[in-house]
């Protein structure tokens, strides 16, 4: 019988348990967390901010869940060190867990941006948003009078101001960048984002950030970088995360920017695995770099094949792609794929006012997709990019006509319904 | 597991597909009641295919994949595979996120019109034979097992 460990409780590590369940029926597998949470929705936290999810749907699986395959979770419990000679880990509460395999599924941490005199340990009213715990200590502050600053227009920061949209007296959102999801979305994409937001109320200072705050126990006023001050009774820093690899790096493991894993999702040690947030993978469109990719199908894949692995299967981590799907008060918008014009030989873009239709195609594939209020079928673009197939070969020009599964030839059809695995 | 295949040959694009999911999906199963209901989505899709002289037809479904990537996609925990390997959709949980929308291969997940929830082929799992296979009028979608489907290919 092995010992299976898994540190970390999001959608990587849990993903392995089930994984390593479905190999081994009898080995124990134990998960440690360091929140105190049962597994949870992480990207359902501004969906609790808001009300829409309630506090009992915001875990993923039930109770049953972990009792029926006979994972055993230690929460509130920080993984310290791993000694991978004696193959043990030492826990926050002083006890020793050991392991046949170890999976390092840590996730990833908010960044947090040099600001004069911001201080998390005194400033009571200053919050990340990453976790439910936050979500919870955010929702507890706000009142109706709070005046919100967010720094950061990404994903995370644009989901924080809807999620506190109706709650507070005035949301303003900080961002370096010349646009609100700098690093997903082009200009003339983003702005049909911004400007649906903005009929929120919801205030925008953009290529611009937050340079100093004021306030000892808490922050009162934020100084922007071209002078402008303003009042703050809440500060949310969302100005994107960081791979979480100190645990790894000071147990030698290689790391970069992430902890590097092999083509099985094992590290540079033998028996040690790693996958999700914390991890770099191998980009689709680079040959050389590697990327850390923080999104949530990819910490589920690479999660549920190092699982499959350190039971002894041998299956490869396909190639990642970044990919979104994400609603801004009820605009749809989905993109995976590269998205940024310049390597691209035909961008098609069929907009009208808040919906975009963008294809980016290069060397006959489709390598990236925007659309927004235009969800249909994105799932069989998605397939196109992951599968790199030849646009000639379809059976129609993708760029003249809405997708569908008529796409394919008959022949092909026939096949993909009969091969239907999913995943890799 | 049985599974819902189509025959092109077979179907003539009347859509009445579409009309019974709907139906199968309508408590009251009334299908001109059902039909009237533009809230309800349909979980199958026909499509065309346009020949140089002709045009068929195919409806299509979810595959309910041996691996499903909608289920790794799914931020809420709503997708999920039951003891049957049907692939079902929790509404009470879902968020309307689209993730499984982004990824499905087949294009077969939709968007209910709520904007709250999506809708797919649960193979009527709640009451008995899938009610798009019992009302096609030319057998174009059957409910087989993967070797009775082969064969008839």
């Amino acid at each position: 019988m092995k010992k299976y460990l898994i540190i970390g409780n999001g959608a990587a590590g849990v993903n392995a348990a089930v994984a390593i369940r479905a190999n081994d029926k009898t080995s124990s597998i134990k998960i440690i967390s360091d929140e105190e949470f049962n597994f949870y929705g992480r990207p359902l936290i501004s969906y609790y901010l808001s009300g829409q999810v309630k506090p009992e749907n915001i875990y993923y699986r039930n109770e049953e869940f972990y009792k029926s395959k006979n994972i055993k979770v230690l929460l509130d419990t920080k993984a310290k060190k791993i000694d991978t000679v004696k193959k043990e880990v030492l826990t926050s509460l002083g006890e020793r867990i050991s392991y046949d395999k170890l999976l390092i599924a840590t996730g990833s941490s908010p960044f947090i941006p040099l600001i004069k005199n911001l201080d998390f340990n005194r400033q009571k009213n200053v919050f990340t948003f990453l976790t439910y715990k936050d979500s919870i200590r955010l929702k507890e502050k706000i009142t109706g009078n709070s005046k919100v600053v967010i720094a950061g227009a990404g994903l995370v920061g644009l989901k924080a101001s809807e999620g506190l949209f109706g709650q507070v007296a005035s949301i303003t959102v900080v961002d370096l960048a010349d646009r609100v999801m700098a690093s997903v979305l082009d200009k003339s994409e983003a702005d049909i984002i911004q400007e649906h937001i903005e009929q929120k109320f919801i205030n925008f200072k953009l290529q611009m950030s937050i340079c100093e705050v004021q306030g000892k126990s808490s922050v009162s006023e934020v100084t922007l970088s071209n002078g402008e001050t303003f009042d703050c009774d809440i500060l949310v820093v969302a100005v994107g995360v960081r791979p979480n690899v100190v645990l790894a790096k000071e147990a030698g493991i290689n790391t970069l920017r992430g902890i590097v894993v092999d083509e099985y999702m094992q590290t540079s040690i033998k028996d040690v695995y790693a996958a999700g947030d914390c991890v770099e993978s191998l980009d689709l469109f680079s040959s050389e770099n590697n990327r850390v990719f923080a999104l949530w199908p990819n910490a589920s894949n690479q999660g549920e094949i190092a699982g499959f692995n350190m039971t002894g299967a041998k299956i490869k981590a396909p190639k990642i792609f970044a990919m979104n799907s994400i609603s801004f008060f009820g605009l749809q918008l989905i993109s995976a794929g590269v998205i940024s014009d310049s390597r691209s030989s035909g961008v098609f873009v069929d907009s009208t006012k808040n919906k975009l239709h963008k294809l980016n195609i290069f060397n006959d594939n489709l390598i990236g997709f925007v659309l927004i209020n235009d969800n249909q079928r994105a799932g069989i673009y998605t397939s196109l990019i992951n599968d790199k197939t030849n646009l000639s070969a379809l059976a129609y020009d993708i760029t003249s006509k809405d997708i569908g599964f008529n796409v394919y030839s008959a022949e092909e059809r026939t096949k993909k319904i009969f091969d239907c695995n999913g995943g890799y | 597991m049985k599974k819902i295949y189509a025959f092109e040959s077979r179907c003539l694009g009347c859509r009445l597909c579409e009309v019974y999911c709907r139906t199968a999906r309508f408590k009251s199963k009334d299908v001109v009641k059902a039909h009237k209901r533009k809230n309800i989505t349909s979980a199958i899709i026909v499509e065309e295919v346009l020949g140089p002289n002709n045009i068929s037809y195919f409806a299509l479904q979810c595959r309910h994949c041996k691996n499903p990537k909608c289920i790794k996609a799914c931020i809420s925990g709503a997708m999920y595979k039951n003891d049957k390997g049907i692939v079902r959709n929790d509404s009470e949980k879902c968020v309307g996120c689209l993730s499984c929308i982004l990824v499905c291969p087949f294009g077969v997940i939709k968007k209910n019109d709520d904007g709250k929830s999506v809708s797919k082929c649960d193979l009527c799992a709640d009451f008995g034979e899938p009610f798009c296979v019992e009302n096609c009028p030319n057998e174009a979608i059957k409910f087989l097992n993967e070797g009775e489907a082969r064969a008839l290919k």
